[in-house]
C-alpha cells in the first residue's frame, strides 16, 4: 500500500475539488469551449483573450451545471486577458496565491472546464523570471512557464499551486505554444483598467521603425549602438504633429534609451497617453529633441 | 535527494512493478499490443483492435510464451478476453472507475513500440463521453495526461494503489491517453462469463 503516493494523489484530487467551484466554462468560439476563473462573486469572469472569438452570444458554464449569458467587458490582447460579465451572482471567487512563492520544480496543476466537469493536468514549474513583455507589447509581471499539458480548452483556466491557490491564468498564446501563466498582479491591473475604462490604454506614435546600427562617433555620443530608423510616419499622427520625419533615428524617449522595437513598445504605456514626451532623434548626424504628445492606440 | 521525494519514487516504482506483474505482451496477426491479467488461470483482457488478425502468442511477465485463444470479443467497446494456457498468474486488483477524481495520479504500463513493461505517469483528467445522436449506447473513456503510444493498447491503467481503473486504448494527441473504464471491463466480463 502506498503511503506518500496515495496521500499526494488524494491531496491533488482534493485540491481540484476545492478549486472547481471557481472555474467556469467559457463558450465564446465556434470550436471547443475554453475555461475561465471567477474573479468576483457578482459575475466577473477572467479568461484568455484568444479564446473569446466573438463579442456577443457568450455563454458561461457555471460550476453548478447551469449556464449564464455573459457580455464582454473588455479585452487586452497584448496580455491575452479578457474580462466577461456573467449574469450570475453568489459565485465562488478564486483564492489567489503570491506568485513569489513559486519555485522551479514545484508541482502544479492546470485546471479547466471545457466541458461540464472540471478537468486537471499536472506538471512542474519549468522556468521563472522577472517581468517580461509579450510580442504584442503587453507587460506581464512575472514569467511563469510550466510543463503542464494544456488539454484543448484549458486556456483561461488557473494554474494551481501546492497550497491549492491560483498562481496564474494559463495561456498557450503568449510564448509560442508553451504553457505560460499570467500572474495575479497583471490580471488585477488589466481587470481594473477594463472595468474602469472599458479598455487597457496603450500609447500611440504613428511610426514604423526598423532597428539600425549607429556609427562610431554617434554611438559614443548617444551611448548606445543601435536606434530605430523611422521608415514610415502616419499623416496626422502624434509623431507627424510632433515633427518626426522619415529617416530620423529614434534613440530615446523621455531620456530612456530606445535601442530595439520592443523597447519603444514597452515605453508606450497607457500612462503616457495625452502627455508630451521628449523624443530624442538623430537627424543628419545631429542629435535633436522633439516634443510629441502621445496618442492612444485604438 | 529529499527523503519524501525519494520515498515517493520508491512507492511509484512499487506500484508500477505490481501492475507489471499483470502485464502481458500480445503478438497478433497484424502486430503487437498489451494485455492485462484479470484471473490467475490465464484470463487476459485486452482491446479488440489488438487481436485484429488473431492471436499468435502471448508472452507472460516471466518471459514464457504461451498459446491463447479468444473467448470473448466486443468490438463496439473495443474489449476482448483471451484464455491463455497458464496458471498461477498474478491478476490485477480491480478498482472503481466511477470513484475517480480529476487530479489523481495514474500510471499506464504496456509495451509501446514493442518495448516491454514501459511506464507512463500522469493525472486523471476527466471522463470523455461520446456524443451519440442515434440513441445507441454511449461509450465513455477515461482521459489521462499520459503518453500512450502504439503497443500500449490493452495494458492496464492503474491508480496510486495499483488497482485497475481502465484499459489503455488510444492516444488523443501526443499528451493525452484514453482508456476504456474498468466499469465497462467488469460489465463485459459479466456478460461474457456471468462472473
Amino acid at each position: 500500500m502506498s503511503n506518500i503516493l496515495g496521500t499526494l494523489s488524494e491531496n491533488l484530487a482534493a485540491t481540484v475539488e476545492q478549486a472547481g467551484p471557481s472555474i467556469v466554462r467559457v463558450d465564446a468560439r465556434s470550436r471547443l469551449p475554453a475555461s475561465g476563473v471567477v474573479w468576483s462573486a457578482d459575475g466577473i469572469i477572467v479568461t484568455a483573450s484568444h479564446v473569446v472569438e466573438r463579442d456577443e452570444s457568450i455563454t458561461i458554464g457555471l460550476p453548478n451545471g447551469e449556464s449564464a449569458p455573459a457580455s464582454l467587458a473588455g479585452r487586452d490582447p497584448t496580455t491575452d486577458i479578457a474580462v466577461l460579465r456573467a449574469q450570475a451572482s453568489g459565485l465562488a471567487k478564486g483564492t489567489w496565491g503570491e506568485h513569489t512563492t513559486l519555485r522551479v520544480g514545484h508541482i502544479v496543476l492546470a485546471l479547466g472546464r471545457p466541458g461540464r466537469t472540471v478537468q486537471a493536468t499536472i506538471g512542474v514549474v519549468s522556468a521563472l523570471s522577472d517581468a517580461w513583455r509579450t510580442a504584442a507589447g503587453g507587460r506581464i509581471d512575472r514569467y511563469i512557464q510550466t510543463d503542464v499539458t494544456m488539454y484543448p480548452g484549458f486556456s483561461g483556466g488557473p494554474l494551481v499551486n501546492g497550497a491549492g491557490q491560483f498562481a496564474g491564468l494559463n495561456s498557450t498564446a503568449l510564448a509560442r505554444g508553451a504553457p505560460v501563466a499570467i500572474p495575479h498582479a497583471t490580471i488585477s491591473r488589466v481587470v481594473e483598467a477594463i472595468l474602469t475604462h472599458g479598455r487597457v490604454k496603450r500609447g500611440y506614435l504613428g511610426v514604423g521603425t526598423y532597428p539600425v546600427r549607429l556609427q562610431g562617433a554617434l554611438a559614443q555620443q548617444v551611448k548606445q549602438e543601435t536606434g530605430l530608423l523611422i521608415n514610415s510616419v502616419e499623416p496626422g499622427s502624434p509623431a507627424d504633429n510632433g515633427g518626426v520625419l522619415l529617416g530620423d533615428i529614434i534613440v530615446a524617449l523621455d531620456k530612456q534609451p530606445v535601442r530595439f522595437p520592443n523597447e519603444l513598445l514597452a515605453s508606450l504605456g497607457g500612462e503616457r497617453v495625452g502627455k508630451a514626451s521628449q523624443i530624442t532623434v538623430v537627424r543628419g548626424g545631429q542629435v535633436r529633441e522633439l516634443s510629441v504628445v502621445v496618442g492612444e492606440r485604438t | 535527494m529529499p527523503a519524501v521525494l525519494d520515498e515517493l519514487n520508491n512507492e511509484i516504482a512499487r506500484t508500477v512493478n505490481e501492475a507489471e506483474r499483470a502485464l502481458v505482451h500480445i503478438q497478433s496477426g497484424t502486430g503487437f499490443g498489451s494485455g492485462t491479467v484479470v484471473h490467475a488461470d490465464g484470463l487476459i483482457v485486452t482491446n479488440a483492435h489488438v487481436i485484429g488478425g488473431g492471436v499468435k502468442k502471448v508472452s507472460l511477465p516471466d518471459g514464457k510464451s504461451v498459446e491463447a485463444r479468444v473467448v470473448a470479443c466486443d468490438r463496439y467497446y473495443d474489449l476482448a478476453a483471451l484464455s491463455a494456457s497458464a496458471t498461477g498468474l498474478a491478476p490485477i486488483a480491480l478498482g472503481d472507475s466511477d470513484q475517480l477524481k480529476s487530479g489523481q495520479f495514474v500510471f499506464a504500463v504496456g509495451n509501446p513500440w514493442g518495448v516491454p513493461g514501459a511506464v507512463t505517469a500522469g493525472v486523471y483528467i476527466g471522463k470523455r463521453r461520446e456524443l451519440r445522436r442515434d440513441g445507441g449506447p454511449e461509450r465513455e473513456w477515461l482521459a489521462a495526461s499520459i503518453h500512450v503510444r502504439p503497443g500500449h493498447s490493452g495494458g492496464p491503467l492503474v491508480d496510486a494503489d495499483g488497482r485497475l481503473i481502465g484499459i489503455n486504448t488510444m492516444m488523443a494527441g501526443l499528451d493525452v491517453g484514453l482508456a476504456v473504464p474498468v466499469s465497462a471491463v467488469k460489465r463485459f466480463l459479466k456478460e461474457a462469463f456471468g462472473v
